[in-house]
């Protein structure tokens, strides 16, 4: 196991992070930037250290500054925590040649599978079913043919990255002229790699995700699948398990051919890969994400099993020390991101302190925030102020005490998206299982809450 | 802002002038303030008072920092400096626990480079443009006569050494921290004795 490790990100996961680094023994320090200097995983960390300006780029993006914070501190290891440089192939690679070690896979390993169309091939390959799509697009003519082929609707996905940026769906090929120079641009900016690819889209989907974990000696186990289908435009707002959306047995058989096939393929690491479900139940993988996921506490609640402090073992060389037998889900999980965003101005991003916080309690209950009172939300970074996750023994119990933890959480001076998660635990189709990666969009999210204000005053 | 700042309103200005105010005061916002906020919550100092240009600004620590006493306008700026008395963080053992630590520079400028010294108008420093390994070069000598941009030596990023920029015309003076040490972004490295000391604006007093 390391000694002494970088955690080379902000807010809740480098405060996960910090909080495995303490279950293990491993000294931790964080690097952060001029806006993070008053941050909760700054000052509870063994040592903290600026490496730049508020400016990501200058910073928590600049790979020669996270580097070299690690090589003056005395760190043998780097924990990119997820977004920013946690699946950049070139970073591992910079690190490993420091002689410092990467937590997640291999620069050999994120190589392979940083193209998500050659990803999807290559899995496809080992037995997963993989979304009718495009191959890479060179220019419009192309594109037009490809969507052509693959029939409208269509997605315009980004080769590199995640997270909603640079995707768009059209449904004729007039808006796909339009939308694919928008979806270059914006993929540029946000992964600097415009290289974008056409996926089938499939209306009233739902999003499927299963969790793996493979050690560097190709031993490698699931944890089960985690449902992510409660979205605004393509980003995640509030996840669960299991998903309502299959039978126990289709979520077996899921959760065992994706194993199967990213071992066959030589994953390393933690990953989750990404299936869309549609109405009949069919999966269709579409991508794997190398990294730990905003997420991951869903599984953790199901499994009891510390997936961060099992990703830096991996990372450190030890074996698994994990049979899928040991690997038993319980009950139902849900969590509900909290972000500093207006749902009632369309999600519009918000900063400022935190004048008065209190987090939830009571059984199973978990807030993994790194807000405090008197905290100021800086306006650089994404809105993500905490997690909250629930547990109950079933998916009702799970919902109730949802409602009440939601209701205990308080979060006073930045606008919060608490309401768009209170409305969704009256909403009929979350509450009966039904909801599908469209629920919040197609109605607007203003609309969403205001039919269920209505519904609440019945 | 701790009692903010004011400056005189002329009764009739052209859009440039307009302008020019705007800039003004996104400089003093985003520059200025922090610096002097940082310098203010680093030093025992109680008050502090600084010109440039039109402008003239001047912080007073919230004495005691009673609940009410403006308290979130001290927390505003805090993101440029931790720990600063009044700070009002409800977190007592997390704030003792950073001061606690060995890291260096935890009370840096707040990083607009070289953040002028406000405590004293005589002085300026020259902080790290990086997070890497100090190394003064030779102009870093105390009693070198420098200007503005010369490089007093170098911060060695894995390999690739970025310069320390002198941020005003003077007087090299102390150095901070010795060569070979590991510093972070905007940890204050070289002291510097000012040329001159800043010119008041013409209408110092506005007020």
């Amino acid at each position: 196991m390391f000694r002494r490790i970088l955690i080379a990100n902000r807010g809740e996961i480098a405060l996960r992070v910090l909080r495995a680094c303490r279950t293990l023994g491993v000294e931790a320090v964080v690097a952060y930037s001029e806006a993070d200097r008053d941050s909760l995983p700054a000052q509870l960390a063994d040592e903290a250290i600026c490496i730049g300006p508020p400016d990501a780029r200058r910073s928590y993006l600049s790979v020669p500054s996270v580097i070299s914070a690690a090589l003056v501190t005395g760190c043998e290891a780097i924990h990119p925590g997820y977004g920013f440089l946690s699946e950049d192939e070139t970073f591992a690679e910079v690190v490993r040649a420091h002689e410092l070690t990467f937590i997640g896979p291999p620069p050999d390993v994120l190589d392979r599978f940083a193209s998500k169309e050659a990803t999807r091939r290559l899995l496809g390959g080992y037995g997963l079913p993989t979304i009718p799509g495009s191959s890479m697009i060179n220019d419009d003519q192309h594109a037009l043919s490809e969507a052509d082929r693959i029939g409208y609707p269509v997605l315009i996905k980004p080769s590199a990255g995640g997270g909603g940026k640079g995707m768009r769906m059209v449904r004729t090929s007039r808006e796909l002229e339009s939308a694919i120079k928008i979806c270059r641009s914006e993929a540029k900016s946000a992964f600097g790699d415009d290289s974008i690819y056409l996926e089938k889209w499939l209306d009233d989907n739902r999003h499927v995700e299963i969790q793996v974990a493979v050690d560097r000696y190709g031993a490698g186990v699931h944890f089960g699948e985690r449902d992510c289908s409660v979205q605004r435009r393509h980003q995640k707002i509030l996840e669960e398990a299991p998903t309502p959306a299959l039978s126990p047995e289709a979520r077996a058989a899921l959760a065992e051919t994706a194993i199967r096939a990213v071992v066959a393929a030589g994953y390393e690491n933690v990953g989750t890969l990404e299936f869309l479900v549609d109405a009949t139940g069919a999966a269709y993988f579409i991508e794997i994400n190398c990294r730990i996921q905003v997420e991951h506490p869903v599984t953790e609640m199901l499994t009891g099993i510390d997936l961060v402090a099992l990703q830096i073992g991996i990372a450190a060389g030890e074996p698994l020390g994990l049979r899928q037998s040991d690997i038993v889900t319980r009950g139902h999980a849900i969590e509900f991101r909290i972000n500093a965003e207006d749902p009632a101005a369309d999600f519009r991003p918000g900063a400022g302190v935190i004048e008065q916080y209190h987090a939830p309690g009571g059984p199973g209950i978990r807030m993994d925030s790194h807000l405090y009172p008197g905290y100021e939300v800086p306006p650089y970074y994404d809105s993500l102020l905490g997690k909250l996750i629930v547990w109950g023994p079933d998916r009702p119990t799970a919902i109730a005490r949802g409602r009440a933890a939601l209701e205990e959480l308080l979060i006073d001076g930045v606008t919060t998206n608490i309401e768009i998660h209170r409305a969704l635990l009256d909403n009929d189709a979350f509450l009966e299982g039904r909801m599908t990666t469209n629920l919040l969009d197609r109605v607007g999210s203003a609309a969403f809450l205001a039919a269920a204000a209505t519904a609440g005053a019945r | 802002m701790p009692d903010g700042s004011q400056r005189e309103r002329p009764d009739a200005r052209s859009d440039a002038a307009r302008r020019a105010d705007h800039a003004g005061i996104s400089k003093l916002a985003e520059d200025l303030l922090p610096a002097l906020i940082a310098k203010l919550g680093s030093t025992g100092l109680g008050e502090l008072e600084v010109r440039e240009g039109d402008w003239q600004v001047r912080l007073r620590r919230p004495f005691g920092s009673g609940p009410g006493e403006g308290r979130r306008a001290s927390d505003k700026p805090s993101r440029s400096q931790p720990g600063h008395e009044g700070h009002g963080h409800g977190r007592a053992g997390v704030e003792s626990h950073r001061g606690a630590k060995d890291t260096s520079g935890s009370n840096g400028t707040g990083g607009s480079r070289g953040g002028a010294d406000a405590a004293d108008k005589t002085r300026t420093i020259a902080t790290s443009p990086a997070v890497g390994i100090f190394q003064p070069g030779s102009r870093a000598a105390s009693g070198t006569k420098i200007r503005a941009g010369d490089s007093l030596g170098t911060v060695n990023v894995i390999g690739v050494p970025q310069d320390i920029l002198a941020p005003a015309d003077g007087i090299v003076g102390s150095t901070l921290v010795e060569a070979g040490t590991a510093v972070e972004y905007g940890q204050e490295l070289i002291r510097i004795e000012l040329a001159a000391p800043a010119a008041p604006g013409a209408n110092a007093e506005a007020r």
